[in-house]
Protein backbone atom coordinates (compact mmCIF):
# COMPACT_ATOMS: atom_id res chain seq x y z
CA UNK A 1 0.00 0.00 0.00
CA UNK A 2 2.63 2.50 0.84
CA UNK A 3 4.23 1.77 -2.24
CA UNK A 4 1.42 2.60 -4.38
CA UNK A 5 0.88 6.04 -2.77
CA UNK A 6 4.13 6.69 -3.30
CA UNK A 7 4.17 5.74 -6.49
CA UNK A 8 0.69 8.20 -7.17
CA UNK A 9 2.32 10.88 -5.64
CA UNK A 10 5.17 11.05 -7.78
CA UNK A 11 3.39 10.08 -10.63
CA UNK A 12 0.87 12.71 -9.83
CA UNK A 13 3.66 15.47 -9.33
CA UNK A 14 5.58 14.27 -12.32
CA UNK A 15 8.74 13.64 -9.66
CA UNK A 16 11.46 10.93 -9.52
CA UNK A 17 10.27 8.28 -7.34
CA UNK A 18 13.32 7.96 -4.82
CA UNK A 19 11.88 11.86 -3.88
CA UNK A 20 8.86 10.84 -2.55
CA UNK A 21 10.44 10.18 1.06
CA UNK A 22 7.88 10.29 4.24
CA UNK A 23 9.08 13.28 5.37
CA UNK A 24 8.47 15.16 1.96
CA UNK A 25 5.58 17.68 2.75
CA UNK A 26 3.12 19.69 0.78
CA UNK A 27 4.73 23.17 -0.87
CA UNK A 28 8.12 21.68 -0.07
CA UNK A 29 8.49 21.63 -3.75
CA UNK A 30 7.13 24.15 -6.40
CA UNK A 31 5.13 20.62 -7.60
CA UNK A 32 3.32 19.99 -5.02
CA UNK A 33 1.45 22.90 -4.76
CA UNK A 34 -2.40 23.73 -4.04
CA UNK A 35 -3.35 21.97 -7.14
CA UNK A 36 -1.02 19.11 -6.95
CA UNK A 37 -2.53 18.43 -3.72
CA UNK A 38 -6.10 18.53 -4.52
CA UNK A 39 -4.81 16.13 -7.50
CA UNK A 40 -3.05 13.89 -4.85
CA UNK A 41 -6.08 13.89 -3.29
CA UNK A 42 -8.44 12.70 -6.00
CA UNK A 43 -6.19 10.40 -7.95
CA UNK A 44 -5.17 8.13 -4.60
CA UNK A 45 -9.46 8.49 -3.84
CA UNK A 46 -10.36 7.62 -7.25
CA UNK A 47 -7.23 4.81 -7.94
CA UNK A 48 -7.43 3.00 -4.32
CA UNK A 49 -11.69 2.97 -3.90
CA UNK A 50 -11.44 5.07 -1.20
CA UNK A 51 -12.49 8.38 0.49
CA UNK A 52 -10.70 10.75 2.56
CA UNK A 53 -12.85 12.00 5.58
CA UNK A 54 -13.08 15.78 5.40
CA UNK A 55 -12.33 16.28 8.88
CA UNK A 56 -8.62 14.42 8.10
CA UNK A 57 -8.28 16.05 4.76
CA UNK A 58 -6.42 19.18 6.81
CA UNK A 59 -3.76 16.84 8.38
CA UNK A 60 -2.67 15.02 5.67
CA UNK A 61 0.48 17.17 4.78
CA UNK A 62 3.38 14.79 3.88
CA UNK A 63 3.59 11.74 2.62
CA UNK A 64 3.89 10.05 5.59
CA UNK A 65 0.55 11.60 6.79
CA UNK A 66 -1.06 10.41 3.69
CA UNK A 67 0.49 6.90 3.66
CA UNK A 68 -0.70 6.65 7.50
CA UNK A 69 -4.28 7.45 6.73
CA UNK A 70 -4.56 4.95 4.00
CA UNK A 71 -3.49 2.50 5.75
CA UNK A 72 -5.93 3.36 8.61
CA UNK A 73 -8.47 3.24 5.79
CA UNK A 74 -7.60 0.25 4.30
CA UNK A 75 -7.41 -1.56 7.40
CA UNK A 76 -3.92 -2.56 6.24
CA UNK B 1 20.76 55.90 2.08
CA UNK B 2 20.02 55.22 -1.40
CA UNK B 3 19.36 58.42 -3.66
CA UNK B 4 16.89 57.09 -6.25
CA UNK B 5 14.53 59.84 -6.79
CA UNK B 6 13.25 58.07 -10.34
CA UNK B 7 11.60 54.48 -8.17
CA UNK B 8 9.08 55.89 -5.04
CA UNK B 9 9.24 52.19 -4.13
CA UNK B 10 13.22 52.45 -3.34
CA UNK B 11 12.42 55.95 -1.62
CA UNK B 12 9.70 54.75 0.77
CA UNK B 13 11.84 51.48 1.74
CA UNK B 14 15.20 54.55 2.32
CA UNK B 15 12.85 56.68 3.98
CA UNK B 16 11.70 53.72 6.14
CA UNK B 17 14.89 52.46 6.37
CA UNK B 18 15.42 56.29 8.15
CA UNK B 19 12.54 56.22 10.06
CA UNK B 20 12.37 52.87 11.58
CA UNK B 21 15.68 50.80 10.75
CA UNK B 22 14.80 48.43 13.07
CA UNK B 23 11.78 47.08 11.91
CA UNK B 24 11.24 43.86 10.26
CA UNK B 25 10.37 44.23 6.29
CA UNK B 26 10.80 40.75 5.25
CA UNK B 27 10.88 37.44 7.10
CA UNK B 28 11.54 33.95 5.43
CA UNK B 29 11.97 30.81 7.73
CA UNK B 30 14.06 31.87 10.88
CA UNK B 31 15.48 34.71 9.11
CA UNK B 32 14.22 38.18 9.95
CA UNK B 33 15.35 41.40 7.91
CA UNK B 34 14.85 45.12 9.25
CA UNK B 35 14.30 47.55 6.90
CA UNK B 36 17.99 48.69 7.78
CA UNK B 37 19.48 45.24 6.80
CA UNK B 38 17.11 45.23 3.58
CA UNK B 39 18.50 48.56 2.11
CA UNK B 40 22.24 47.49 3.12
CA UNK B 41 21.13 43.88 1.01
CA UNK B 42 19.82 45.74 -2.22
CA UNK B 43 22.93 47.95 -2.08
CA UNK B 44 25.51 44.50 -2.02
CA UNK B 45 23.26 43.07 -5.04
CA UNK B 46 23.40 46.66 -6.72
CA UNK B 47 27.20 46.43 -6.26
CA UNK B 48 27.43 42.79 -7.17
CA UNK B 49 25.49 43.98 -10.67
CA UNK B 50 27.77 46.67 -10.96
CA UNK B 51 30.79 44.45 -10.98
CA UNK B 52 29.94 42.17 -13.21
CA UNK B 53 28.92 44.91 -15.89
CA UNK B 54 25.40 45.40 -15.76
CA UNK B 55 24.54 49.19 -16.74
CA UNK B 56 20.86 51.00 -17.18
CA UNK B 57 19.35 49.80 -20.31
CA UNK B 58 20.32 45.92 -19.86
CA UNK B 59 17.92 44.03 -19.23
CA UNK B 60 17.84 40.62 -16.43
CA UNK B 61 15.96 37.69 -16.32
CA UNK B 62 15.34 36.83 -13.06
CA UNK B 63 13.58 33.86 -11.95
CA UNK B 64 11.55 34.17 -9.23
CA UNK B 65 11.82 32.02 -6.34
CA UNK B 66 10.45 32.82 -3.07
CA UNK B 67 13.31 34.26 -1.04
CA UNK B 68 15.41 37.09 -0.07
CA UNK B 69 17.77 37.27 -2.08
CA UNK B 70 14.92 37.27 -4.99
CA UNK B 71 13.93 40.72 -3.50
CA UNK B 72 17.44 42.24 -2.96
CA UNK B 73 18.35 41.32 -7.07
CA UNK B 74 14.84 42.82 -7.48
CA UNK B 75 15.23 46.02 -5.97
CA UNK B 76 19.02 46.55 -7.02
CA UNK B 77 18.09 46.27 -10.54
CA UNK B 78 15.78 48.97 -9.96
CA UNK B 79 18.10 51.25 -8.56
CA UNK B 80 20.62 50.62 -11.33
CA UNK B 81 18.32 51.19 -13.94
CA UNK B 82 18.77 47.61 -15.04
CA UNK B 83 15.24 46.59 -16.41
CA UNK B 84 13.65 43.11 -14.50
CA UNK B 85 12.32 40.45 -16.73
CA UNK B 86 10.65 38.54 -14.17
CA UNK B 87 10.02 34.82 -15.21
CA UNK B 88 8.33 31.89 -12.92
CA UNK B 89 11.37 29.46 -11.48
CA UNK B 90 9.24 26.99 -12.88
CA UNK B 91 8.82 28.03 -16.28
CA UNK B 92 8.40 25.33 -18.77
CA UNK B 93 12.40 25.41 -20.82
CA UNK B 94 10.76 26.76 -24.51
CA UNK B 95 8.76 29.08 -22.50
CA UNK B 96 11.71 30.51 -21.18
CA UNK B 97 14.00 30.25 -24.72
CA UNK B 98 11.53 32.08 -25.88
CA UNK B 99 11.44 34.98 -23.13
CA UNK B 100 15.15 34.99 -23.61
CA UNK B 101 15.27 35.02 -27.44
CA UNK B 102 12.86 38.12 -27.33
CA UNK B 103 14.44 40.03 -24.52
CA UNK B 104 17.93 39.56 -24.79
CA UNK B 105 19.39 39.65 -21.16
CA UNK B 106 22.54 40.50 -20.11
CA UNK B 107 22.15 37.63 -17.77
CA UNK B 108 20.53 35.36 -15.61
CA UNK B 109 19.47 35.67 -12.07
CA UNK B 110 17.96 32.52 -9.72
CA UNK B 111 18.68 29.44 -8.00
CA UNK B 112 19.74 26.41 -10.72
CA UNK B 113 19.88 28.54 -13.66
CA UNK B 114 19.77 27.04 -16.92
CA UNK B 115 22.55 25.92 -18.74
CA UNK B 116 22.82 28.53 -21.33
CA UNK B 117 26.12 29.17 -22.26
CA UNK B 118 26.16 32.63 -24.01
CA UNK B 119 24.66 34.35 -21.33
CA UNK B 120 26.06 34.69 -17.88
CA UNK B 121 24.28 33.27 -14.70
CA UNK B 122 24.67 34.06 -11.61
CA UNK B 123 22.66 31.80 -8.60
CA UNK B 124 21.33 33.62 -5.92
CA UNK B 125 23.18 32.13 -3.11
CA UNK B 126 26.70 32.24 -4.96
CA UNK B 127 26.98 36.47 -5.25
CA UNK B 128 29.33 38.23 -3.45
CA UNK B 129 27.63 39.76 -0.80
CA UNK B 130 31.03 41.97 0.75
CA UNK B 131 30.97 43.90 -2.75
CA UNK B 132 33.00 47.18 -1.62
CA UNK B 133 32.57 49.16 -4.52
CA UNK B 134 31.36 52.53 -4.84
CA UNK B 135 27.58 52.90 -6.88
CA UNK B 136 27.81 54.77 -9.91
CA UNK B 137 23.67 55.39 -9.87
CA UNK B 138 22.36 56.70 -13.29
CA UNK B 139 20.15 59.30 -13.74
CA UNK B 140 16.96 57.77 -13.93
CA UNK B 141 13.26 59.22 -14.46
CA UNK B 142 10.10 57.62 -13.64
CA UNK B 143 8.75 56.55 -16.66
CA UNK B 144 12.00 54.46 -16.90
CA UNK B 145 11.23 50.60 -17.43
CA UNK B 146 11.44 48.98 -14.32
CA UNK B 147 9.64 45.48 -15.08
CA UNK B 148 9.11 43.42 -18.00
CA UNK B 149 6.34 41.26 -17.06
CA UNK B 150 5.19 38.46 -19.57
CA UNK B 151 1.35 36.98 -20.18
CA UNK B 152 -0.21 34.75 -21.78
CA UNK B 153 -1.39 36.21 -25.80
CA UNK B 154 -3.98 34.98 -27.36
CA UNK B 155 -2.25 33.47 -30.19
CA UNK B 156 0.25 31.55 -27.69
CA UNK B 157 3.15 33.78 -27.92
CA UNK B 158 3.80 35.69 -24.68
CA UNK B 159 3.72 39.04 -24.64
CA UNK B 160 6.19 41.76 -22.79
CA UNK B 161 4.21 44.16 -20.78
CA UNK B 162 6.65 47.22 -19.47
CA UNK B 163 6.56 48.68 -16.89
CA UNK B 164 7.99 51.76 -15.43
CA UNK B 165 8.76 53.12 -12.11
CA UNK B 166 5.72 55.14 -11.80
CA UNK B 167 3.76 52.48 -13.24
CA UNK B 168 4.85 49.42 -10.22
CA UNK B 169 4.70 52.52 -7.11
CA UNK B 170 1.48 54.23 -8.43
CA UNK B 171 -0.05 50.51 -8.77
CA UNK B 172 1.02 50.03 -4.91
CA UNK B 173 0.10 53.66 -3.70
CA UNK B 174 -3.79 52.65 -5.43
CA UNK B 175 -3.59 49.63 -4.16
CA UNK B 176 -2.49 50.74 -0.47
CA UNK B 177 -4.79 53.71 -0.76
CA UNK B 178 -7.98 51.52 -1.32
CA UNK B 179 -7.19 48.65 1.62
CA UNK B 180 -6.30 51.00 3.87
CA UNK B 181 -2.62 49.90 4.51
CA UNK B 182 -0.68 50.77 6.93
CA UNK B 183 2.45 50.53 8.53
CA UNK B 184 1.57 48.20 11.39
CA UNK B 185 0.57 45.44 8.65
CA UNK B 186 1.74 41.59 9.05
CA UNK B 187 0.93 40.00 5.67
CA UNK B 188 1.24 36.36 5.02
CA UNK B 189 2.73 36.28 0.95
CA UNK B 190 1.82 32.38 -0.11
CA UNK B 191 0.97 33.85 -3.48
CA UNK B 192 3.92 33.13 -6.06
CA UNK B 193 6.24 35.96 -6.81
CA UNK B 194 6.42 35.58 -10.89
CA UNK B 195 2.85 37.11 -11.01
CA UNK B 196 1.67 40.41 -10.75
CA UNK B 197 -0.72 39.26 -7.90
CA UNK B 198 2.38 38.44 -5.86
CA UNK B 199 4.81 40.79 -6.69
CA UNK B 200 2.77 43.49 -6.18
CA UNK B 201 1.78 42.46 -2.60
CA UNK B 202 5.73 42.29 -2.20
CA UNK B 203 6.13 46.60 -3.73
CA UNK B 204 2.74 46.92 -1.67
CA UNK B 205 4.03 45.77 1.61
CA UNK B 206 7.24 47.78 1.48
CA UNK B 207 6.03 50.77 0.58
CA UNK B 208 3.73 51.09 3.28
CA UNK B 209 6.39 49.90 5.60
CA UNK B 210 4.98 46.96 6.83
CA UNK B 211 6.39 43.30 7.63
CA UNK B 212 5.86 40.19 4.98
CA UNK B 213 6.26 36.85 6.05
CA UNK B 214 6.84 34.59 2.72
CA UNK B 215 5.06 31.50 2.78
CA UNK B 216 6.15 28.67 0.23
CA UNK B 217 2.30 28.52 -0.91
CA UNK B 218 -0.85 27.14 0.01
CA UNK B 219 -0.85 23.71 -0.20
CA UNK B 220 0.12 23.13 3.42
CA UNK B 221 -2.66 24.83 5.07
CA UNK B 222 -1.61 23.90 8.33
CA UNK B 223 1.82 25.86 7.61
CA UNK B 224 0.06 29.04 6.46
CA UNK B 225 -2.29 28.76 9.34
CA UNK B 226 0.56 28.29 11.67
CA UNK B 227 2.31 31.42 10.13
CA UNK B 228 -0.82 33.53 10.65
CA UNK B 229 -0.82 32.84 14.58
CA UNK B 230 2.65 32.76 15.43
CA UNK B 231 3.11 36.42 13.77
CA UNK B 232 -0.18 37.50 14.18
CA UNK B 233 -0.48 38.55 10.60
CA UNK B 234 -3.38 41.07 9.53
CA UNK B 235 -3.48 40.51 5.84
CA UNK B 236 -2.96 37.88 3.09
CA UNK B 237 -3.65 37.64 -0.79
CA UNK B 238 -5.33 35.41 -2.37
CA UNK B 239 -6.91 34.20 -5.99
CA UNK B 240 -10.34 32.58 -5.87
CA UNK B 241 -9.17 29.01 -6.66
CA UNK B 242 -6.78 29.17 -3.16
CA UNK B 243 -10.12 29.88 -1.69
CA UNK B 244 -12.19 27.15 -2.64
CA UNK B 245 -9.30 24.90 -2.03
CA UNK B 246 -9.04 26.69 2.03
CA UNK B 247 -12.75 25.33 2.48
CA UNK B 248 -11.90 22.08 1.03
CA UNK B 249 -9.18 20.97 2.79
CA UNK B 250 -10.01 23.61 6.02
CA UNK B 251 -13.49 23.82 6.25
CA UNK B 252 -14.38 27.25 8.60
CA UNK B 253 -11.38 26.86 10.31
CA UNK B 254 -9.89 29.94 9.14
CA UNK B 255 -12.70 31.62 11.00
CA UNK B 256 -10.48 32.01 14.34
CA UNK B 257 -7.96 34.37 12.73
CA UNK B 258 -11.02 36.62 11.65
CA UNK B 259 -10.49 38.99 14.74
CA UNK B 260 -6.64 39.68 14.07
CA UNK B 261 -6.88 39.87 9.93
CA UNK B 262 -7.79 43.08 8.72
CA UNK B 263 -7.82 42.73 5.28
CA UNK B 264 -7.96 40.02 2.33
CA UNK B 265 -7.23 40.88 -1.17
CA UNK B 266 -7.99 38.73 -3.58
CA UNK B 267 -7.83 39.07 -7.84
CA UNK B 268 -6.61 37.59 -11.06
CA UNK B 269 -10.41 35.78 -11.69
CA UNK B 270 -14.21 35.64 -10.52
CA UNK B 271 -15.25 35.12 -7.52
CA UNK B 272 -18.96 33.16 -7.36
CA UNK B 273 -21.58 35.60 -5.54
CA UNK B 274 -22.28 32.41 -2.63
CA UNK B 275 -18.16 32.61 -1.80
CA UNK B 276 -18.30 36.01 -1.49
CA UNK B 277 -21.40 36.11 1.33
CA UNK B 278 -19.96 33.07 3.24
CA UNK B 279 -16.60 35.35 3.08
CA UNK B 280 -18.82 38.27 4.50
CA UNK B 281 -20.18 35.80 7.25
CA UNK B 282 -16.62 34.60 8.06
CA UNK B 283 -14.63 37.96 8.40
CA UNK B 284 -17.57 40.40 9.46
CA UNK B 285 -14.68 43.12 10.55
CA UNK B 286 -12.05 42.82 7.63
CA UNK B 287 -11.40 44.57 4.73
CA UNK B 288 -12.52 41.92 1.69
CA UNK B 289 -10.92 43.47 -1.24
CA UNK B 290 -11.11 42.58 -4.80
CA UNK B 291 -9.25 44.15 -7.47
CA UNK B 292 -9.76 43.57 -11.33
CA UNK B 293 -7.40 44.40 -13.10
CA UNK B 294 -4.55 42.39 -15.35
CA UNK B 295 -0.64 42.90 -15.56
CA UNK B 296 -1.22 45.88 -18.56
CA UNK B 297 -2.86 47.83 -15.97
CA UNK B 298 -2.83 46.57 -12.40
CA UNK B 299 -5.39 46.95 -9.61
CA UNK B 300 -7.78 48.92 -11.89
CA UNK B 301 -10.28 48.87 -10.11
CA UNK B 302 -11.76 47.43 -6.51
CA UNK B 303 -14.56 46.23 -5.08
CA UNK B 304 -15.38 45.78 -1.06
CA UNK B 305 -17.43 43.55 -0.18
CA UNK B 306 -18.77 44.96 2.96
CA UNK B 307 -19.31 48.18 1.12
CA UNK B 308 -21.09 46.28 -1.41
CA UNK B 309 -23.17 43.69 0.36
CA UNK B 310 -26.10 44.40 -1.72
CA UNK B 311 -24.52 44.64 -5.24
CA UNK B 312 -21.72 41.96 -5.11
CA UNK B 313 -21.96 41.44 -8.89
CA UNK B 314 -19.99 44.55 -9.52
CA UNK B 315 -16.12 44.66 -10.09
CA UNK B 316 -16.24 47.90 -8.60
CA UNK B 317 -14.99 51.68 -9.63
CA UNK B 318 -11.18 53.11 -10.22
CA UNK B 319 -8.72 52.14 -7.67
CA UNK B 320 -7.96 55.71 -6.65
CA UNK B 321 -8.76 59.48 -8.24
CA UNK B 322 -5.56 58.89 -10.72
CA UNK B 323 -7.44 56.07 -12.10
CA UNK B 324 -10.04 56.60 -14.95
CA UNK B 325 -12.00 53.30 -16.65
CA UNK B 326 -14.71 53.82 -19.41
CA UNK B 327 -16.51 51.69 -21.84
CA UNK B 328 -15.72 52.08 -25.56
CA UNK B 329 -17.07 50.45 -28.41
CA UNK B 330 -14.85 48.76 -31.47
CA UNK B 331 -13.91 52.26 -32.77
CA UNK B 332 -13.48 54.08 -29.56
CA UNK B 333 -16.27 55.41 -28.71
CA UNK B 334 -17.71 56.01 -25.56
CA UNK B 335 -20.31 54.30 -24.76
CA UNK B 336 -23.72 55.26 -22.44
CA UNK B 337 -23.94 53.89 -18.89
CA UNK B 338 -25.42 50.59 -18.64
CA UNK B 339 -24.53 49.87 -22.71
CA UNK B 340 -21.89 46.86 -23.19
CA UNK B 341 -19.07 47.15 -24.61
CA UNK B 342 -14.93 46.83 -23.94
CA UNK B 343 -13.71 48.38 -20.89
CA UNK B 344 -10.94 50.44 -21.08
CA UNK B 345 -8.67 51.84 -18.51
CA UNK B 346 -6.24 54.83 -18.37
CA UNK B 347 -4.20 55.58 -15.14
CA UNK B 348 -0.66 56.00 -13.46
CA UNK B 349 0.05 52.02 -13.36
CA UNK B 350 -1.32 51.37 -16.88
CA UNK B 351 1.89 50.20 -19.47
CA UNK B 352 2.46 52.79 -21.85
CA UNK B 353 3.80 50.16 -24.35
CA UNK B 354 4.28 46.32 -24.83
CA UNK B 355 8.12 44.70 -25.10
CA UNK B 356 7.57 44.51 -29.18
CA UNK B 357 6.17 47.78 -29.97
CA UNK B 358 3.75 46.03 -32.30
CA UNK B 359 1.52 44.35 -29.89
CA UNK B 360 0.73 47.82 -28.73
CA UNK B 361 -1.16 48.55 -32.28
CA UNK B 362 -4.87 46.49 -31.28
CA UNK B 363 -4.29 47.57 -27.62
CA UNK B 364 -5.04 51.15 -26.92
CA UNK B 365 -7.85 53.92 -28.36
CA UNK B 366 -5.15 56.74 -27.62
CA UNK B 367 -4.87 57.10 -23.51
CA UNK B 368 -7.13 54.33 -23.02
CA UNK B 369 -5.45 50.92 -22.87
CA UNK B 370 -8.44 48.01 -24.07
CA UNK B 371 -8.74 45.15 -21.76
CA UNK B 372 -10.74 42.71 -23.72
CA UNK B 373 -13.31 42.38 -21.28
CA UNK B 374 -16.85 43.16 -22.24
CA UNK B 375 -19.02 45.03 -19.93
CA UNK B 376 -20.66 48.33 -18.41
CA UNK B 377 -20.67 51.47 -16.25
CA UNK B 378 -24.17 51.31 -14.09
CA UNK B 379 -26.10 54.13 -13.52
CA UNK B 380 -24.40 54.06 -9.63
CA UNK B 381 -21.35 54.44 -11.66
CA UNK B 382 -19.65 50.99 -10.68
CA UNK B 383 -18.60 48.23 -13.40
CA UNK B 384 -20.15 45.38 -14.23
CA UNK B 385 -18.52 42.56 -16.63
CA UNK B 386 -20.60 40.55 -19.35
CA UNK B 387 -17.98 38.91 -21.06
CA UNK B 388 -14.27 38.52 -22.16
CA UNK B 389 -13.52 39.70 -25.55
CA UNK B 390 -9.93 37.68 -25.33
CA UNK B 391 -10.41 34.01 -25.23
CA UNK B 392 -7.87 32.92 -22.33
CA UNK B 393 -9.31 30.24 -20.29
CA UNK B 394 -8.50 31.27 -17.23
CA UNK B 395 -7.02 28.06 -14.98
CA UNK B 396 -7.47 29.26 -11.01
CA UNK B 397 -5.88 32.83 -12.26
CA UNK B 398 -3.29 31.50 -14.82
CA UNK B 399 -4.14 32.27 -18.12
CA UNK B 400 -3.86 29.95 -20.91
CA UNK B 401 -4.06 30.36 -24.40
CA UNK B 402 -6.02 27.76 -26.15
CA UNK B 403 -3.88 28.05 -29.25
CA UNK B 404 -0.65 26.84 -27.63
CA UNK B 405 -3.07 23.73 -26.37
CA UNK B 406 -4.09 22.66 -29.65
CA UNK B 407 -0.45 23.69 -31.04
CA UNK B 408 0.90 21.22 -28.97
CA UNK B 409 -1.92 18.53 -29.23
CA UNK B 410 -1.43 18.77 -32.96
CA UNK B 411 2.09 18.94 -32.64
CA UNK B 412 1.83 15.32 -31.62
CA UNK B 413 0.84 13.85 -35.20
CA UNK B 414 -2.00 11.97 -33.89
CA UNK B 415 -5.18 14.12 -34.86
CA UNK B 416 -6.36 15.94 -38.22
CA UNK B 417 -7.60 19.09 -36.37
CA UNK B 418 -8.59 20.26 -32.52
CA UNK B 419 -9.73 22.90 -31.26
CA UNK B 420 -9.97 24.09 -26.98
CA UNK B 421 -12.33 25.87 -25.09
CA UNK B 422 -12.83 26.57 -21.38
CA UNK B 423 -15.12 24.29 -19.33
CA UNK B 424 -16.48 25.25 -15.58
CA UNK B 425 -13.94 22.84 -13.35
CA UNK B 426 -16.21 19.97 -12.42
CA UNK B 427 -14.44 20.38 -8.64
CA UNK B 428 -15.51 23.90 -8.50
CA UNK B 429 -11.76 24.38 -6.98
CA UNK B 430 -10.13 26.01 -10.42
CA UNK B 431 -12.92 28.29 -11.97
CA UNK B 432 -12.09 27.21 -15.73
CA UNK B 433 -10.20 24.09 -16.97
CA UNK B 434 -9.49 23.73 -20.36
CA UNK B 435 -11.39 21.14 -22.95
CA UNK B 436 -10.27 19.47 -26.04
CA UNK B 437 -12.18 18.64 -29.32
CA UNK B 438 -10.04 16.11 -31.35
CA UNK B 439 -10.72 15.38 -35.11
CA UNK B 440 -9.09 12.15 -35.31
CA UNK B 441 -6.67 10.98 -38.44
CA UNK B 442 -7.91 7.54 -39.91
CA UNK B 443 -8.63 5.57 -36.57
CA UNK B 444 -8.82 7.15 -33.10
CA UNK B 445 -5.77 7.13 -31.01
CA UNK B 446 -5.88 6.50 -27.06
CA UNK B 447 -6.85 9.25 -25.70
CA UNK B 448 -4.24 8.44 -22.46
CA UNK B 449 -1.74 7.98 -25.23
CA UNK B 450 -2.07 12.07 -26.44
CA UNK B 451 -2.30 12.81 -22.62
CA UNK B 452 0.62 10.83 -21.47
CA UNK B 453 2.69 12.60 -24.13
CA UNK B 454 0.87 15.96 -23.52
CA UNK B 455 2.64 16.09 -20.16
CA UNK B 456 5.65 16.18 -21.33
CA UNK B 457 4.83 19.40 -23.58
CA UNK B 458 2.38 21.33 -21.31
CA UNK B 459 2.67 22.71 -17.72
CA UNK B 460 0.29 20.87 -15.74
CA UNK B 461 -2.73 23.36 -15.24
CA UNK B 462 -2.56 23.57 -19.43
CA UNK B 463 -3.52 20.19 -20.05
CA UNK B 464 -6.65 19.51 -21.16
CA UNK B 465 -9.14 18.26 -18.45
CA UNK B 466 -11.88 17.16 -20.56
CA UNK B 467 -11.66 15.61 -24.32
CA UNK B 468 -13.85 15.10 -26.76
CA UNK B 469 -13.64 13.76 -30.41
CA UNK B 470 -15.69 15.60 -33.04
CA UNK B 471 -15.89 14.87 -36.87
CA UNK B 472 -14.85 19.00 -37.21
CA UNK B 473 -13.77 21.99 -35.58
CA UNK B 474 -16.18 24.96 -36.64
CA UNK B 475 -14.64 27.52 -38.23
CA UNK B 476 -15.04 30.41 -40.00
CA UNK B 477 -14.28 31.36 -43.55
CA UNK B 478 -11.09 32.46 -42.85
CA UNK B 479 -10.29 29.70 -41.18
CA UNK B 480 -10.80 31.28 -37.56
CA UNK B 481 -11.88 28.61 -34.68
CA UNK B 482 -15.38 29.34 -33.57
CA UNK B 483 -15.23 28.16 -29.81
CA UNK B 484 -18.57 29.79 -29.30
CA UNK B 485 -20.32 27.35 -31.49
CA UNK B 486 -18.41 24.56 -29.70
CA UNK B 487 -19.77 26.01 -26.22
CA UNK B 488 -23.35 25.57 -27.22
Amino acid sequence: MESQVKEIIARVLNIPLDKVTDDLSSGDIPEWDSVGNLAIISTIEQELELEFPLEDLFDLTSVLSIVEEVKKLTND
Amino acid sequence: MIDAPHSALLCEITKHAATTPDKVALVDGDCAVTYSQLLDHVRQAACFMQTKGLKHGDRIVLTAQKELPFVYDYLAAHLLGVVNVVVDAASPRDRLDSIIGVVKPAAIFGNGTPDITDIPCYDFQKQDSTCGAALELPRLTADDVADVMFTTGTTGAPKGVCLSHANIAGSAGNTNGFIGMTDHEVEALALPLSHSFGLGRLRCVLMAGSTLVLVSNFANLKSFFTVLDSYHATGFGMVPAVWQYIKRLSGRRIARFADQIRYIEIGSAPLPIEDKRLLLEIFPNTRLCMHYGLTEASRAMFSEFHANVDNLETVGRPASPLVEACVLDEEGNALADGVDGEICISGNMVTRSYFNPDDNKASFHGKWFRTGDWGHRGSDGNFYLTGRKKELINVGGEKVSPATIEDAICSLGYIADCACIAVPDANGVLGEVPKAYLVPKGERVDIEVIKGELAHLLPPHELPVQWEWIDRIPRTASGKIQRLKLKQ
